[in-house]
This record gives C-alpha cells, sequence and structure tokens, in this order.
C-alpha cells in the first residue's frame, strides 16, 4: 500500500466477503411507472391550474408520486410541481399548506413529499423557470415554499427527505 | 409538579448512564473510563473511577439486584466489573468482535448479558462456571448493518435490537442450561436460539437509534431518524403484527425511548428534551407535547430572531446587541445538547407506572424528570 494513500477512505467493507447490501435494503421495491403515466397527470395537473384549482392540482401531484419511475419520468413530475408551485400566490401558501395538512390522515406525509420536491427543484443545475424572475426567481419561490413547510409541519420533515429512501 | 433535578456533572459527553437499584451510586460514560457517583444530599460526589479499556466507552448498565456493572467499547471489548475488599474487579469477556462494540443490557434475569456492536452481530454473553469465564454466542443473520440498540422482554429470552440497516428485529437469545423454557407469548412458542421473531421497517425507513419492549413485552417501540416512533403490536408467530403505529413528529430525531405505562412512551434526542406519546392498539398513538414543562412554550417559535426584532429590541428595551445574543446562547430546554439516554429513575412502568426519568446528555447533565400526570386520559 501506497505510504501516502489515504487509509481513511479505504472501504474495509469490500474485503468482506459476508457483507451483502440487498438492493432493496438500500432503495425499497416500486412497480416500473411508464413515463406515459407521468405525462398524464402532468396534463391533468396543468387542467385544474387553467381551471385555478391550484390547490387540487398539488394535491393531486403530491399523492401520486411515481417512485417507480425512470429519472425522465421523475424530473417530469418534479417540473409539474415546482410549476403548480410557482402559480399559487405567495398570501395563499399557508392556507393551501394547512388544508392540505389536516385534509387527511396522510397530510403530513404529502408535506414530507412536497418537502423532497423542494430540495429536488432547489438542485437542479437549471433552476426551474417559475414566476417572472426567471431562474433565482424560481429559487425564491422555492425557498418561501420551504419556510411554509417547516411552519407546519416542522424540522421532522427536513429530517425526513434525508433519511426516506423513496426518493423523487 | 415538582421541578427536575439537573446535575451537571462535567462538560463532557455522556453516552450513557446507570442508577444502582437503591438509586445512590451513578455510573456514567466519560471518555475511556466509567465514573461511579455517589449521592450526597441534593447532588452527586465522585467516588470511584472504573478504568479499563482503552478507548471510548460506549455504555454501562448495573444489574439491579447483583451490583454487578458492565461496559463496553469501542475497544471491542466488554468488562464486567464486581465489587472486592480491593475495589471494583474486571473481567474481560470474549465478544469475539472486529469492530467496536456499542451497546450492553443486562438480561432482567441477570444470568446473561448482550453487547451490539458494529460488526453486524449481537453478542449475547453468560458465565460458564466450570471454566470460571464469560462466553458468548453469536446473533448474526439477518443483521446487516451496525447494532445501535438493544431491549431485553421481561421473559428474558427475547431480545430486541435497533439496527442501522433502519430494521428494528426481535430474536430470540435461549441459552439452554441458562435459561427457563419462556411461557408462550405474542412473539412465538419454541424459540431456539438465533429465531427471527420479527422484523419490522417504518415508511421512510431511518436508521433505528432506541428500541423497548412494553412492560409487558407484548409490543415493541422504536424511533428512527426519521423523527418517527413505532409501536407494533405482535399477533403471534409467523404472522404479519396485529397493528404498526409509526408517529412521524416535528421534532429532530429523537435517539431515545423509553415506557411509562402500557400506553405510555417518553423520547428524547437531538432536541434535548423529552416528548410523551399516548395510545393504545384501538387508540392509535400519538404525541402529547414536551415533559420539559419549565420553559415558556412559545419562545421556541420566535427562537429565530431576525435583524428586525434585534433591532425593535434595542429601541424599545434599550438592550444591546451584546445582551440580546447572551440570550441566543443558552437553549430554552434543560439539556443544553443532546439527550443520549433515557432511563426510568421511579416507579415501575409494569406496576402503576415510572414517576421519574434519568436523561444524560451529550452537554454532560444528568437530569431526573418527573412525570407529572402519567395516567392515560381517554377513556375505556
Amino acid at each position: 500500500m501506497a505510504a501516502n494513500q489515504n487509509w481513511r477512505l479505504i472501504d474495509v467493507d469490500a474485503l468482506d466477503p459476508e457483507l451483502q447490501y440487498p438492493a432493496e435494503l438500500l432503495s425499497p421495491p416500486f412497480d416500473p411507472v411508464p413515463l406515459s403515466t407521468v405525462q398524464q397527470l402532468s396534463q391533468q395537473c396543468r387542467g385544474l391550474l387553467q381551471r385555478g384549482e391550484n390547490a387540487e392540482a398539488l394535491r393531486i401531484a403530491l399523492q401520486n408520486v411515481p417512485y417507480g419511475a425512470d429519472d425522465a419520468g421523475k424530473d417530469l413530475h418534479c417540473t409539474t410541481i415546482v410549476e403548480i408551485l410557482g402559480s399559487i400566490k405567495q398570501s395563499e401558501m399557508s392556507t393551501t399548506l394547512n388544508t392540505i395538512y389536516s385534509s387527511s390522515e396522510a397530510g403530513s406525509e404529502l408535506l414530507d413529499t412536497l418537502m423532497k420536491y423542494l430540495y429536488k427543484g432547489m438542485a437542479k443545475k437549471d433552476a426551474p423557470q417559475v414566476g417572472s424572475g426567471g431562474a433565482s426567481g424560481g429559487m425564491s419561490v422555492l425557498l418561501s415554499w420551504h419556510e411554509k413547510v417547516v411552519e407546519i409541519a416542522g424540522l421532522g420533515s427536513i429530517v425526513r427527505v434525508m433519511t426516506d429512501r423513496r426518493t423523487v | 409538579m415538582a421541578n427536575p433535578e439537573v446535575n451537571l456533572l462535567f462538560h463532557q459527553p455522556i453516552a450513557d448512564h446507570s442508577f444502582s437499584a437503591d438509586r445512590n451510586v451513578l455510573a456514567v460514560t466519560r471518555d475511556n473510563s466509567v465514573e461511579l457517583y455517589e449521592r450526597q444530599g441534593h447532588g452527586f460526589v465522585l467516588k470511584d473511577e472504573l478504568k479499563g479499556h482503552d478507548k471510548v466507552v460506549t455504555s454501562v448498565d448495573i444489574a439491579p439486584k447483583s451490583g454487578k456493572i458492565v461496559t463496553c467499547s469501542q475497544d471491542r471489548n466488554a468488562l464486567v466489573w464486581e465489587p472486592s475488599p480491593t475495589g471494583w474487579r474486571p473481567t474481560l469477556v470474549l465478544l469475539r468482535i472486529n469492530r467496536a462494540a456499542t451497546f450492553v443490557r443486562w438480561s432482567p434475569s441477570e444470568a446473561k448479558f448482550a453487547v451490539g456492536s458494529g460488526a453486524r452481530v449481537i453478542s449475547v454473553c453468560y458465565f460458564e462456571e466450570e471454566n470460571d469465564w464469560w462466553v458468548s454466542k453469536h446473533l448474526k443473520k439477518p443483521i446487516r448493518s451496525t447494532i445501535l440498540s438493544l431491549d431485553w422482554h421481561p421473559n428474558s429470552v427475547l431480545l430486541a435490537a435497533g439496527s442501522a440497516d433502519a430494521h428494528a428485529r426481535v430474536f430470540s437469545a435461549f441459552i439452554k442450561g441458562v435459561d427457563q423454557k419462556p411461557e408462550p407469548s405474542p412473539w412465538g412458542e419454541r424459540l431456539p436460539f438465533n429465531t427471527v421473531c420479527g422484523e419490522f421497517l417504518n415508511n421512510s425507513g431511518g436508521w433505528v437509534h432506541d428500541v423497548a419492549f412494553s412492560p409487558s413485552g407484548n409490543a415493541l417501540a422504536f424511533t428512527a431518524h426519521d423523527s418517527s416512533v413505532t409501536i407494533v403490536y405482535p399477533s403471534g408467530p409467523d404472522q404479519p403484527p396485529q397493528a404498526i403505529m409509526s408517529v412521524s413528529t416535528h421534532q429532530l430525531p429523537f435517539t431515545t425511548l423509553t415506557w411509562i405505562t402500557e400506553e405510555e412512551i417518553v423520547a428524547a434526542g437531538h432536541d434535548c428534551e423529552p416528548f410523551r406519546f399516548r395510545g393504545s392498539i384501538d387508540q392509535g398513538w400519538s404525541s402529547v407535547g414536551a415533559l420539559d414543562s419549565s420553559k415558556s412554550r412559545s419562545s421556541s417559535i420566535a427562537r429565530e430572531s431576525s435583524a428586525r426584532d434585534l433591532f425593535k429590541q434595542m429601541d424599545l428595551k434599550g438592550k444591546t446587541v451584546h445582551s440580546a445574543t447572551a440570550d441566543d446562547i443558552q437553549l430554552k430546554t434543560i439539556h443544553q445538547n443532546t439527550i443520549t439516554a433515557i432511563r426510568p429513575y421511579a416507579g415501575d412502568a409494569a406496576q402503576g407506572g415510572v414517576k421519574q426519568i434519568s436523561s444524560s446528555g451529550v452537554d454532560g447533565r444528568i437530569v431526573i424528570f418527573p412525570i407529572g400526570g402519567a395516567r392515560p386520559t381517554f377513556t375505556h
């Protein structure tokens, strides 16, 4: 072994023949979701947006998360959600979130899902084009949503984004 | 309600603590040693130091009846300490592990103890009279990652383990010649060593920080890094459980939990204060708020003071920037850092409920919290 090798970076577990991480341990199995389903959902949400039912569009998008989709499908769903978020006025954010949160037993889980998309949206290099401010405007929209979600769902929702293996 | 008793022992993290049965001796981990404190009046005085490990001590447990102390450490060893005329005498236990030992607990019968480790095994240790030493048997399958916590069933045969692979598991740690055949329970009837009686995972699947059997042993609670507390009610061997109830909370993750009664749990962790959960299999479980009621709850909302607030304070109250920041240095909670372990202090969870719990934290404090109004309020 070279003297200058950083021994902290050696993967000692690779030398252990007994160690095996089954794939489902790291990412739980989901039925594959074809891209067309995600596209349909995206169109359904756009339709709701045109009729002004923004909150309903958000709820439907959060309830039908394509965990089993490929990267293209997941990216499309993320774009859909970011579009919906951009179409809801700042003054209506809290009411929208409260309605979703208290609408059902799973309300808190929907906000956890929303949080995942907020982080995914912020992580994108080509920041989504929403609102009038272009790229930076999109980011500030996501940040204000982030603030509102934490107000309602607490810091726990951020921790759950980091631990949850059902990635979006 | 009485106030919590706060003891600042030193300015170093306490990974684990344990009280003797009469609550006069307190063992706390400190770096590579374990310090024994004795109660004197309202405080604790350092009496003895157990030095034997050469790396950080990760866990300590005092057996309530025999008074023996077991410790385990990152040096991959466990030591059993027995009092002798010349002081505490350590006995090395052969764990046969190649990673740090993370957690140790005596079984209620005190004939065995279990050590969790980073080697993906649990060493179940018992004393062999013929050879005059402690030997261990390994619980191995199907553990995929480090064991972070253990808890014994009241029958001293079943052992629950929380692991970094996001699973909470229930094993049989039956040792022939040491254990009596256990009474049948919802976890199973025939229980040879290493029977897996249950394997549980919650939806978001964070790594499991702590596990605990209910006082009756007929339910299991675990807390994971997704800030949740999950309660499992088993139905029988080889059958899916009757119910798995998961409470996702607004708080930061909990690292430790303990049952107060069959229908109440206290959990604590990165939010530096204990929180209470109530429920049953029929009612479902929910969070009922913080235990640490001495502080004003409203303050937590205003914790993040904006620059505007700061200037307002200076303008209206004449507060200087300096004094305004001095308020921010202290957390509003009693513990000033993560709580690492909570344990029952007074009262019995199986009979009438725990009346007080003790907690240890990264801030070097040992706090004894009273559990006021521990009776569940809902009707049956």
